[in-house]
């Protein structure tokens, strides 16, 4: 089986009891997606075909034991092929793409599916039914990314799908929000913080800085919102600016975060540290004159 | 719902399944202008820069942050254009054990999948993840230089450090290639004294680096820009105060508004939170206050206790079995080398004794034995061949790479320090 068509039935059709019926049961609460997913997104939908419109694949990620809650991790591609009264999905592509993922990452499963545009596609219930089966026994998550950005701005929706009317039909489905949430790990920080460097030069790419470079950058950005933040506070004191609440709070939990250590054991720490570190500078630079040396003398014999 | 797996009706399909037999005749005026360089595949260029995109990056760390500490590699797709190396997208290779034909299938699968679907389908090296910057290891080398091995090849292997990375708050991420001394050495497998002086080379010439630029197209510059500062946020919060540039203090500031709005149902739901899911989900919701969202460059940590004392004992222990591994080499040099000195010794003796017992014989006038041949001598007295100088001088390498490292990394350990030292008495 290479290619699955899924035909939106004709009235007559959908009168009769249709085989498949969606089994997901437990419905998930809570989404966090890894930034990596919705740039693929973009790549994908930057590589689309000619005349090809929307641009669908599937979800990979992982679920708590009782599938309230998704990360999604990863995506892939699907090739598919939409018409007038009918949507193809290449099945044998999306079997091997995931039996592919699954060896590099074995515990990535299927958890849903994504496609760009500014709505649903009128096949996104038949899509729909399709991942439901394959995320059984929990429900699919749909992922939209408004590439055509109708609102101004890539409108990144999660959404799940929840049969509706009395009979389940694969054609009935109602897309309800999901909650989600953008995971930023620590790596993948800096890789965006190296990528939003890139935006600001303006140019479309951007060499790598060196860690004191993005050290002095950091304190000059540090600098720079303490000036602001006092501003604001010298303009509230002189009651020239209204003060509010959730930045009046979000600043006492800043300043409660500022650690108070004793000023004796302040200093030893300090003192021990920076001999330490001058200590271990000290000799990875005399490692490093030996081998140059030793490098010179080997050239000479 | 209808699947009929009979019913095979699209001619797009079908027509995107055949695309490898029956190509389309190339209509040369409608290739771009800056792509030609690609079609002349006869010329000969060298490499100058890296151009990896943003995906691929991300692809990159994430792979390496889900194994860590274990060191994983991939496989690199794109383009060289004009000596400029693109760097498109990048897929991960299983590290379960597995036959080299698998690993081969594997790859060629993925690239034939991905090909399906318009990614750029031609290998252009691999990559590799490390901790503290010892890559510089025989593995690495051989599969380069087996990248490397047809002429104008332009591959390259970029060396990702995840450890680094998050200590510092920066990137840490280069490329590299093999110079053309090593290859030509790798061919004749000769690493003695003699020819690496002879050739030139040492452990900073094994590998050159190549720059690194990070590219984004638009689409990916609209995103990054959303993801700096989210709509939905609080528009009060905004306004009050103005702009902090910082990458992710919008969504602090979203996580505090949500906090202080609806504190309760937010922890309710992450309640819920399955531990096992992941650790990097906080637990609690006040753990986004306690974590630095901002990329980590301030980290007073590595500054003064906690995790930078630990990374710094790390180092020095890796520093310290290299010198041990070093001295070992030194050694098992030096023992061969006494050996080869006293075997010429006895060589030579033998020969000077030959050659008295000659002249005694020819004052006696007797007929002079013949001159023992340079080949006989050889056989004679076997001097061992030189153990490969490869080990010692990779060992040398990553020594090196490992001490500058560190020197790098103290540069802003004390300015952080310092920093501390100067909010410790402000505070005071």
């Amino acid at each position: 089986m290479s290619t699955l068509n899924l035909n939106l039935p004709t009235l007559a059709s959908s009168l009769v009891k249709s085989g498949a019926t969606t089994t997901a049961t437990t419905t998930a609460q809570q989404c966090y997606i890894h930034p990596v997913v919705l740039f693929s997104i973009l790549d994908h939908f930057l590589r689309r075909n000619d005349n090809q419109e929307r641009v669908i694949g599937t979800l990979l990620g992982v679920r708590s034991d009782d599938g309230r809650v998704i990360e999604i991790r990863n995506c892939f591609s699907v090739l598919h092929f939409e018409t007038e009264d009918e949507v193809e999905l290449d099945i044998k592509h999306h079997r091997a793409m995931f039996a592919l993922h699954k060896r590099a990452s074995a515990r990535e499963q299927i958890v849903g599916w994504y496609a760009t545009g500014s709505s649903l596609s009128k096949y996104a219930a038949l899509i729909q039914d399709f991942y439901s089966r394959e995320a059984a026994p929990f429900s699919a998550v749909h992922l939209v990314v408004d590439t055509d950005m109708s609102d101004g701005q890539l409108g990144i929706k999660c959404l799940q799908g929840s049969p509706v009317g009395a009979g389940a039909h694969p054609e009935n489905c109602l897309f309800l929000p999901l909650p989600y949430e953008l995971q930023y790990p620590d790596a993948e920080l800096t890789a965006l913080q190296a990528a939003a460097d890139t935006t600001e030069s303006g140019e479309g790419f951007s060499a790598l800085v060196s860690d004191m470079e993005q050290l002095e950058k950091s304190i000059a950005e540090l600098h720079g919102m303490l000036e602001r933040v006092t501003t604001y506070v010298q303009n509230v004191c002189t009651g020239r600016s209204k003060a509010n609440n959730v930045v009046g709070k979000y600043l006492m939990d800043m300043l409660a975060v500022v650690p108070t250590i004793d000023t004796e054991q302040f200093s030893r720490l300090f003192q021990t540290h920076l001999q330490d570190v001058l200590m271990v500078a000290y000799l990875t630079n005399l490692t490093r004159a030996q081998l140059n040396i030793a490098d010179r003398l080997q050239r000479i014999v | 719902m209808s699947a009929d797996p009979t019913k095979q009706t699209a001619k797009p399909m079908t027509a995107l399944l055949n695309a490898d037999t029956e190509l389309p005749p190339i209509d040369v005026s409608a290739i771009p202008k800056q792509l030609l360089p690609v079609l002349d595949i006869e010329k000969s260029t060298t490499v100058t820069r890296v151009k990896v995109d943003v995906l691929a990056i991300l692809k990159i760390v994430k792979h390496s942050r889900e194994f860590y500490p274990t060191s994983v590699n991939g496989q690199l797709l794109g383009l060289e254009v004009d000596g400029v190396l693109e760097v498109t997208n990048a897929f991960a290779v299983p590290t379960q054990p597995g036959s080299e034909e698998d690993m081969t299938n594997y790859q060629v699968e993925m690239i034939q999948c991905l090909r399906e679907v318009n990614v750029d389908s031609s290998s252009v090296g691999w990559y590799q993840s490390t901790r503290l910057g010892d890559f510089m290891q025989q593995p690495l080398l051989d599969v380069q230089a087996s990248y490397q091995a047809s002429p104008n090849n332009p591959s390259v292997v970029l060396i990702h450090d995840t450890a680094k990375s998050e200590q510092s708050g920066n990137l840490s991420l280069r490329a590299f290639r093999l110079s053309p001394v090593y290859l030509e050495l790798a061919k004749s497998g000769k690493f003695t004294t003699k020819e690496l002086a002879g050739k030139g080379l040492t452990y900073g010439n094994v590998l050159e680096e190549l720059p690194i630029e990070i590219e984004s197209s638009s689409l990916a510059d609209v995103l990054l820009r959303e993801l700096q500062w989210p709509a939905s946020c609080e528009q009060e919060l905004l306004e009050s105060l103005q702009r902090p540039s910082s990458f992710n203090a919008k969504l602090r500031a979203k996580k505090l508004a949500d906090r202080s709005a609806v504190a309760d149902d937010t922890e309710a739901a992450t309640d819920a939170l399955d531990d096992g899911l992941s650790g990097l989900l906080p637990t609690r919701p006040t753990a986004y206050l306690a974590r630095p969202m901002c990329t980590n460059a301030l980290d007073m940590g590595q500054g003064l206790t906690g995790g930078g004392a630990g990374s710094l004992l790390r180092q020095m222990e890796a520093i310290g079995e290299l010198i041990d591994d070093h001295i070992h080499d030194a050694n098992q040099w030096m023992y061969w080398k006494r050996g080869e000195a006293k075997e010429l010794n006895r060589r030579q003796q033998y020969v000077q004794r030959k050659a008295l017992g000659n002249a005694a014989r020819v004052a006696r006038g007797e007929n002079a034995e013949p001159e023992p041949t340079e080949k006989e001598l050889d056989r004679m007295f076997k001097v061992l061949p030189e153990p490969s100088r490869l080990d010692a001088l990779l060992n040398t390498g990553n020594l090196n790479l490992l001490t500058k490292g560190v020197t790098q990394s103290r540069g802003p350990a004390l300015a952080k320090m310092f920093m501390a030292q100067g909010l410790h008495e402000a505070s005071a």
